[in-house]
């Protein structure tokens, strides 16, 4: 029993941290809609700032602690001036990426200013442990606890109170008709960021402190958590946030309770897979709410797909399949074909992002299904190569379309948010579940590809092969987007209620987009598992899913050229730029950050 | 026994509320057959929530709809399509992206049929494999529809029919209310929502628009209309309804309407606009 | 075009390469240029504070192998290609690899996905694959052009597990383990180690590298009444992991893996890892001189700072890449075929490291048992905790 309270002491204490970075999301959500996914960043540089406070500079706690603040929120300025400004009247997706880019860059000016090895960050607050159940808990646990409920008490006074918070209200509801009563949407912006990243660099601080540790790779997990804990408690909702965090915490800790350690951020995801399905706007919204306005258009950029002609395709495809006979190293052909492996997935994306609307952030999820049932149907059935890959796509298309189903009724940022759950829970499920999927071990000696018993081991044929499959898939997939399909998740994409008021299903619809899609991923994932050789649950990451969604962002949505031509820039471009050794991925972010900037239907423009 | 075959629509009772507020309260109405009825009255009335509700798109708290006779009370949307209610929306709902042609054809898109084999379970597989290998029953069928589309265009003379490979979003405000218009029509509809059809239409478009749904009218189609152009309203309505914060204050022939006091107050209790001052 | 035709074509447009790269191949070896080694790890990404490590070791074993003249008057030179530990990327690089006749041989990638993605190529190029830290007990199944120093787990482990077990006398353990493939191998050996030692594994849990809050999981292994815990960690979670328990009254003895052994342990766990046991592969005091010559050589190039772990992995890397190729010279089949030949080459892990020609690793790793006393590792005297 008392083992019991310790668990929920334990859920709660945790929780505590989780809300120091929700309550932010909250309050810009609340007021942009927009999900930051460079909250943890802030964070990050927030807890890299204290620590050379406390241990270059010997700042008091106090003095620390205003310096963080003061400095995050200059950050959060600075990201909302020069980063989110000058997306305003762009589409919905741009900030959402910005947000990305802006999170690369940071994290990367981090670890070129600190180096990555992690730092001890020592708390100055005197050590007195309380005895509470089984279990103790310290000075910082209080003022942990004091900072998130106080800040987000303060914003509620601040939200109702003062008429900057009324602004922020205002334009939170309906930004056009603030802007029309008088309202500087500018300056709220301002306010918002502002208070936001000083908190979340004080809470980056405060969670340093904590564990007497931060280092350069903690700033996705904070951004993960708070957003599960911000979207549970419903988003936008401060209070909730707050509510939606120690809720994450309990969940967390019976999960560990009753499971074990290494379901901890199963149960993270699924819960917020669950609240997504049965509660999409968190469990503090009221049930039933007037139907949203159509995001008709400002989701998606509208604009004129560039047209290639036909013969230079051709040209193009030629050049490319002729190109093993020209005398070019081994290396750009591996290069190339890894551009092929994520041009299958960029074109599995491409369609279920583009065509149909579904901003998938959990993508590499169907390249580790396909590769896992590939892998395995070779080895434990010894089945040939060439039909395990076919049904690794196959399997991907059914189990990716089958986990992914519970999101379908849901719109714009959060189905990027419910699809990257679902990647997650994935990828610990292959970790788990160690009687099909070896845990982490892993699966080793998986044969390397062969068809109809020749193997194909050279990168040459390697090469043809993929290049080979995913012009197959490319041309059916042109076929696709040229029938009543493509135009009908076209629609769906474009205004999902007038869709559904012309007839348009969209389980269905969006059930074949993915049945679809799924096929093409898996069937990257089958052929890279065989050229691998050897696959664990790492080999298929969020940073995969990520990437693919650049690519997709960078040729245009819906854009099949352009999903090709993004692969090969993407996979390109960091190995052009070797060079640049460490600061490629800087130099990544800030193609992204001009990119969305500059041109946010993508190169070749969305269809 | 008559009523029932004459009476298309019919609503009972329909009371939707948002919080505190009712936006459409224990509104009755009876629609029958060939029959247009004007649905009119100040801005916030309930009159778009109405029309939500009649398509599916939002459900009712209490009250009734009846379809020829069937109880389709919270159905989706998509059944009622198929069932043949159409709509257009008030902010001119286009799918942006595609084109003028692609608009309208997903107006037909409930009554393909050689592409969407009625095949139970597998029916949505079937209709992938269809799309892609496309046997010649289907590439007929949509080569038929691409002809219907041309000639449902052509009704707009030639204000859409040289952009049909355009796609919507480059189209004029009055053009993408057209393509809405277009796009219900392609359904082949046994009932057609229109909401506010000529919002942000000058005079000549307004006349065009008024044309055109007298045209449809003639032809026999059941009409429930949403418009603040009272000129209009008086012109094509058989019966005008009035709503005033969610409920129905008057109802009958337009000149009785128009003079009723309850109708006066609500327009001028709200402050009228000048529009609808030099309209009335 | 048929089958048949485009074998032809595939043969010769492979042999025309090969030509060409034999012939740049032996053109070079007169020259005076540096040996080149190619390098594949972290450099960004979550794991590239252990390719920054690496870099230490290397350059500071560099310097050593220059001043003592080189390769046969030769340098020796490494070119260090990021990664990001990333599978996608090591294959790309491993062509790079492969096709460059500079390169004689490749050390890394670090982790197993990166590092066995890439094996293919390099047993199908014919270019060693000297993966230093990868304990995966695949990773050298890959071919024969797989080596490791890597410790080998089932080596390591019972060590340890003699430690807690025989030395330390406990007798209720709970193991607390990365869930990654080293974790999950290591904890199998030392489970199963312990268990024939006489213990008792009253739990086990594994915990995913993110992980920075172990409250609840220390519940669990308070409720299962161990008398030690068990870390099969990195120093960064192993430090965590200590403080917590410290912080939640667990007062047992633990013992932890060697991969803690860094003065981040200390800096990070701070009073909390004090009396925490650890075998390691080398201590500070060891008097034998490869370990007193590349600590006083470590301080001494980094200002002061103490090496950890993955500094002594890539410094004993990089010299027995050196001596594999003094003995193998450039040509990339006679330096697979050194690497059986190499005898007793002065380590810091591994004392006089010799391969076994069958398991293609070192055999027998030194074994210190330490303790942290006084915020220093220790040699253990042997007096309980």
């Amino acid at each position: 029993m008392s083992s019991w309270l310790d668990y929920t002491i334990n859920g709660l204490i945790v929780g505590n941290v989780y809300a120091l970075v929700a309550v932010g999301l909250a309050l810009i959500f609340g007021v942009s809609r927009l999900i930051n996914f460079a909250q943890g960043s802030i964070y990050l540089v927030g807890a890299y700032i204290g620590w050379v406070a406390v241990v270059q500079l010997h700042t008091p706690l106090p003095v620390t602690i205003i310096v963080v603040a003061v400095a995050s929120a200059l950050v959060g300025l600075i990201i909302e001036r020069f980063g989110l400004r000058p997306l305003q009247n762009s589409v919905r997706i741009a900030p959402l990426l910005a947000t990305i880019g802006i999170s690369f860059v940071l994290d990367q000016l981090v670890m070129l200013t600190v180096s990555p090895n992690p730092r001890a960050l020592p708390s100055q607050l005197p050590d007195i442990r309380f005895q509470i159940g089984g279990g103790t808990i310290g000075p910082l646990d209080l003022l942990i606890a004091g900072v998130g409920l106080a800040s987000a008490l303060l914003l509620f006074v601040f939200l109702r109170y003062s008429k900057l918070g009324w602004a922020v209200r205002a334009t939170a509801q309906d930004r056009d008709a603030a802007m029309q009563m008088g309202v500087d949407v500018n300056r709220v912006n301002q306010a918002v960021f502002g208070i936001a990243a000083a908190l979340g660099g004080v809470s980056g601080l405060l969670v340093g402190m904590y564990y007497n540790q931060i280092d350069t790779a903690m700033s996705l997990q904070a951004t993960l958590k708070g957003v599960v804990a911000e979207v549970v408690g419903g988003a936008g909702n401060v209070p909730g946030a707050v509510i939606g965090s120690l809720l994450l915490g309990l969940v967390e800790s019976y999960g560990v309770a009753v499971f074990g350690t290494s379901y901890r951020n199963l149960f993270a995801f699924l819960l917020l897979v669950v609240v997504l399905v049965l509660r999409p706007n968190g469990l503090f919204a009221s049930a039933r709410q007037a139907p949203p306005e159509p995001l008709t258009g400002t989701f998606i950029a509208p604009s004129r797909p560039v047209r290639i002609p036909r013969w230079a395709l051709l040209v193009a495809a030629g050049l490319f399949a002729v190109l093993p006979f020209f005398p070019v190293s081994f290396y750009v052909l591996q290069t190339l074909i890894n551009a092929w492996l994520l041009g299958m997935l960029a074109l599995s994306l491409t369609l279920v992002a583009g065509t149909i609307g579904q901003v998938s952030l959990g993508h590499a999820a169907l390249l580790a299904i396909g590769a896992y049932t590939s892998a395995l149907l070779s080895l434990t059935f010894s089945a040939p190569v060439g039909l395990a890959i076919i049904g690794g796509g196959l399997m991907s298309a059914a189990l990716g379309t089958a986990l992914i189903s519970p999101s379908f009724r849901l719109r714009g940022h959060y189905v990027s948010i419910a699809t990257l759950a679902i990647g997650e829970i994935v990828s610990l499920v292959i970790l788990n579940w160690e009687s099909v999927t070896r845990g982490p071990i892993g699966i080793s000696g998986i044969p390397p590809l062969s068809l109809f018993g020749y193997e194909l081991i050279s990168p040459i044929s390697i090469y043809w092969f993929s290049f080979i499959v995913m012009v197959v898939l490319a041309l059916l997939q042109g076929r696709l987007l040229g029938s009543h399909l493509g135009r009908s998740f076209r629609a769906i994409r474009d205004d999902d209620v007038a869709a559904r008021a012309y007839g348009l299903s969209l389980n269905r619809y969006k059930s074949l987009a993915f049945i679809f899609g799924g096929f093409a991923a898996g069937v990257s994932g089958g052929i890279a598992a065989h050229l691998y050789s050897y696959i664990n649950h790492e080999t298929f990451n969020t940073q995969q899913s990520i990437l693919a969604l650049t690519v997709v962002i960078l040729g245009g949505l819906g854009n099949v050229v352009g999903a090709i031509l993004g692969a090969v820039a993407l996979v390109g471009l960091p190995e052009v730029f070797r060079i640049a050794a460490e600061y490629r991925i800087l130099i990544y972010g800030i193609v992204l950050l001009l990119l969305v900037r500059f041109r946010p239907q993508g190169l070749l423009g969305t269809i | 026994m008559a009523e029932q075959h004459t009476t298309m629509l019919s609503l009972r009772g329909l009371t939707r509320r948002f919080g505190g507020l009712t936006a459409v309260d224990a509104i009755d109405l009876d629609l029958a057959r060939g029959e247009l009825i004007s649905i009119i009255g100040p801005n916030g009335a309930g009159k778009t929530t109405l029309f939500n509700l009649v398509t599916g798109l939002d459900r009712p708290d209490a009250g009734i709809v009846r379809f020829e006779g069937q109880d389709i009370t919270g159905f989706s949307p998509e059944r009622l399509a198929a069932a043949g209610i159409a709509r257009t929306f008030q902010l001119g709902r286009v799918f942006g992206n595609l084109s003028v042609m692609d608009n309208v054809l997903i107006g037909a898109h409930t009554r393909l049929r050689a592409v969407k084999p009625a095949v139970p379970l597998i029916g949505p597989l079937l209709e992938l494999g269809l799309a892609l290998l496309r046997p010649a029953s289907v590439k007929a069928e949509e080569e038929r529809l691409r002809e219907e589309v041309k000639v449902i265009l052509a009704r707009f003379g030639e204000r859409l029919l040289p952009r049909i490979d355009q796609p919507a979003y480059s189209l004029s405000y009055a053009n993408r209310r057209r393509v809405e218009i277009a796009r219900a029509l392609a359904l082949k509809p046994r009932l057609l929502l229109l909401d506010e059809p000529t919002a942000g239409m000058n005079p000549t478009e307004t006349a065009e628009m008024q044309g055109l749904v007298a045209e449809l009218k003639a032809e026999g189609l059941t009409i429930l209309l949403i418009e603040h152009k009272l000129e209009m309203v008086m012109r094509l309505s058989d019966r005008v309804i009035v709503m005033d914060e969610g409920k129905k204050i008057a109802e009958g022939p337009g000149e009785a309407v128009r003079k009723d006091p309850k109708v006066i107050e609500a327009y001028l209790g709200h402050g009228l606009t000048k529009e609808q001052e030099s309209a009335a | 075009m048929s089958n048949i035709d485009r074998r032809t074509l595939v043969k010769a447009s492979l042999s025309a390469m090969m030509a060409g790269a034999a012939f740049s191949r032996a053109a070079f070896a007169q020259s005076s240029e540096p040996i080149l080694l190619g390098v594949s790890g972290p450099l960004t990404g979550p794991n590239a504070q252990y390719g920054t490590q690496w870099k230490q070791g290397f350059d500071l074993a560099l310097d050593e192998i220059q001043a003592a003249g080189g390769i046969n008057g030769r340098k020796l030179a490494y070119q260090f290609e990021d990664s990001q530990s990333d599978p996608r990327q090591s294959v790309a690089i491993a062509q790079k690899f492969v096709s460059d006749p500079r390169i004689v041989m490749e050390l890394g990638d670090f982790s197993s996905p990166a590092s066995m993605a890439a094996s293919p190529i390099y047993q199908r190029g014919g270019l060693v694959q000297f993966g230093f830290t990868n304990s995966h007990p695949d990773f050298t199944k890959g071919g024969d052009f797989m080596w490791s120093t890597s410790v080998s787990q089932a080596d390591e482990q019972p060590l340890l597990a003699a430690y807690a077990v025989k030395r330390l006398g406990l007798k209720k353990l709970a193991v607390l383990h990365l869930n990654t493939d080293w974790g999950r191998t290591s904890r199998d050996h030392f489970v199963k180690a312990a268990k024939e030692y006489g213990a008792e594994v009253a739990v086990t849990e594994g915990y995913i590298a993110e992980e920075r809050d172990f409250r609840s999981t220390l519940v669990r292994v308070r409720d299962a009444s161990p008398d030690g815990l068990i870390l099969i960690s990195y120093y960064s979670d192993g430090a965590l992991i200590a403080r917590q328990a410290r912080q939640v009254g667990l007062k047992q003895t633990i013992c932890a893996a060697s991969s803690v052994y860094s003065p981040k342990f200390l800096e990070l766990g701070g009073e909390a890892v004090e009396d925490v046991h650890l075998g390691t592969r080398y201590f500070p005091e060891d008097p034998r001189p490869e370990v007193q010559k590349f600590i006083a050589g470590f301080k001494k190039k980094y200002n002061g700072q103490e090496p950890d772990a993955f500094n002594a992995y890539s410094y004993d890397a990089m010299n027995m890449a050196a001596a594999v190729v003094r003995i193998g010279g450039t040509d990339r089949r006679a330096i697979r075929d050194a690497f059986a030949k190499v005898k007793d080459v002065s380590s810091v892990i591994f004392g006089q490291a010799t391969f076994d020609v069958e398991s293609r690793r070192v055999k027998g790793a030194m074994n210190a048992e330490l303790v942290v006393r006084k915020g220093q590792f220790a040699l253990w005297d042997g007096k309980p905790t």
